[in-house]
């Protein structure tokens, strides 16, 4: 038989191989997961249920089986966990897909031991939102199913929130993931953030209810934290002196004074500039003192707290800065949602 | 000589199955659990934040007997006031349980006890608010 001789010298073949394998692996390692756009309204009634649509995208290049996982930032005091529900339609799939709650304590992939909704809050961050009263919650499709090589798939994921009926605006955030890679995998050279998509719209959902509202997107002089509290809980009473332009701007330091009103309707005032009353600077202009009203109000075992109202003054006590700067105070009432 | 073969057969037998004894084993005595002594803070948890330094815990005191407890300045706890306790297994124990001496009612309270750098911790997980708040202090004995 004749021998082929190829009319390509040895070195070439080299290079061509170089360049060929290059171009395989890129091909084969390309991966995406695109949350494209949002349909979410602008606001929404107290007590209604909340629709959001994601539209979505996921690209892979090689055969990959895996559960769907959608993240969602929420308020706290939704207690979105129970009252959320989430389905997903695909192109390889014939009606909705269920997805269920990814319990708090599952890890994520590659995630140092963090639960998906640790690192979503460590990876994703919070949106912007300036009140830390919001959480993660984590859903995750009930098959796993699998994307053929060189496909792009179309998933549109439906998002039901019964929200409470508190007055909110919230800057909401979701991601987009899968059970395999997580949010860190940098299998094949990818970057992580080619695992996963984010989604950040562009403005705030506002929940129209009833109540002073909880603005996490503006700046506030004070909120105090957590939002849901007793009287038995400890509690953060922050004062972020550039909120807007008060008396206490540029105070050194700054102090608390609180009436307690008891179930009973008596009133307790704690109004002193002492160690007990002190807030302790953060930096930038935040202050904060944590308190608990059970102890600070000196409570007998037999009374208890409805509400507080509470302003911030100077080492004098002559400055006072309460609700919007002025000398109204700010109010706290002690429930839990 | 087959005989004499089988025989030899059977007594091997006989001595191999004999042989055996059956072996009673001990397991190891799990160590009761002592936390009597003065226990503080030496670290807390609100809903995930560390509060240790934010806000003074450093009075609190709890006080174990082998069988009551008291408390010296109080913070948000488990229990408000004195009375007995008693763990739920006194080997393997999960939960510590309070029956404080003004009620009749006994506070399951789950905790763990790990050795930290070579020191006895209790950690106790509790919600003493509302629900939604979870706090999480580690006591260690203090002299």
């Amino acid at each position: 038989m004749k021998k082929i001789t190829l009319p390509i010298n040895k070195k070439s073949w080299s290079w061509i191989w170089k360049v060929a394998g290059t171009v395989i692996i890129i091909v084969i390692i390309s991966c995406n997961l695109t949350i494209s756009t949002v349909d979410q309204p602008a606001s929404a009634p107290g007590g209604s249920i909340v629709p959001i649509t994601l539209h979505c995208t996921i690209t892979s290049n090689n055969p990959q089986t895996s559960a769907l996982v959608v993240g969602i930032l929420v308020p706290k005091i939704w207690n979105a966990s129970g009252n959320t529900t989430v389905t997903f339609t695909a192109d390889q799939t014939t009606g909705p897909q269920a997805m269920s709650l990814i319990p708090p304590n599952t890890p994520s992939p590659y995630g140092n031991g963090l639960s998906w909704q640790d690192d979503m809050l460590a990876t994703i961050g919070h949106a912007g939102n300036l009140i830390p009263e919001y959480e993660w919650i984590a859903f995750q499709s009930n098959s796993q199913y699998t994307i053929a090589a060189n496909t792009t798939e179309s998933v549109t994921v439906n998002i039901q929130i019964k929200v409470p009926n508190n007055n909110v605006l919230f800057n909401m955030a979701y991601v987009l993931a899968e059970s395999s890679d997580g949010l860190h995998s940098t299998a094949y050279n990818n970057p992580s953030t080619s695992y996963y998509g984010t989604f950040f719209p562009p403005t705030p959902l506002r929940i129209t209810g009833s109540g002073t509202l909880l603005d996490f997107v503006n700046p506030q002089l004070s909120v105090v934290v957590p939002g849901s509290s007793l009287d038995n809980d400890i509690i953060t009473i922050p004062f972020n002196a550039n909120a807007s332009v008060n008396g206490l701007s540029s105070a050194n330091q700054v102090y608390l004074c609180a009436t307690g009103y008891t179930h009973t309707k008596d009133s307790i005032k704690v109004c002193e500039q002492t160690a007990r009353t002190r807030l302790v600077s953060t930096g930038q202009g935040q202050w904060q003192t944590n308190i608990w009203p059970r102890g600070f109000f000196n409570l007998s075992p037999t009374q208890g707290l409805d509400s507080m109202e509470y302003y911030f003054t100077d080492a004098t006590g002559a400055t006072r800065v309460g609700y919007g700067g002025k000398a109204t105070p700010f109010s706290f009432t002690f429930s839990c949602q | 000589m087959l005989r004499i073969i089988k025989t030899g057969c059977i007594l091997l037998m006989g001595w191999l199955i004999f042989s055996c004894k059956v072996e009673h084993l001990t397991p190891p005595n799990e160590p009761m659990k002592n936390i009597a002594g003065s226990w503080g803070i030496i670290h807390a948890i609100r809903n995930g934040t560390d509060m240790t330094n934010g806000f003074d815990f450093t009075k609190f005191r709890i006080v174990f007997t082998d069988s009551t407890y008291a408390i010296d300045s109080l913070l948000p706890f488990i229990v408000t006031t004195r009375g007995k306790w008693v763990f739920d297994d006194p080997q393997y124990p999960f939960n510590l349980i309070f029956t404080p001496a003004d009620s009749s009612r006994s506070i399951t309270a789950p905790f763990l006890f790990p050795v930290t750098g070579g020191v006895r911790n209790i950690i106790f997980t509790f919600s003493p608010g509302c629900p939604s708040n979870s706090y999480q202090y580690t006591l260690q004995k203090v002299n």
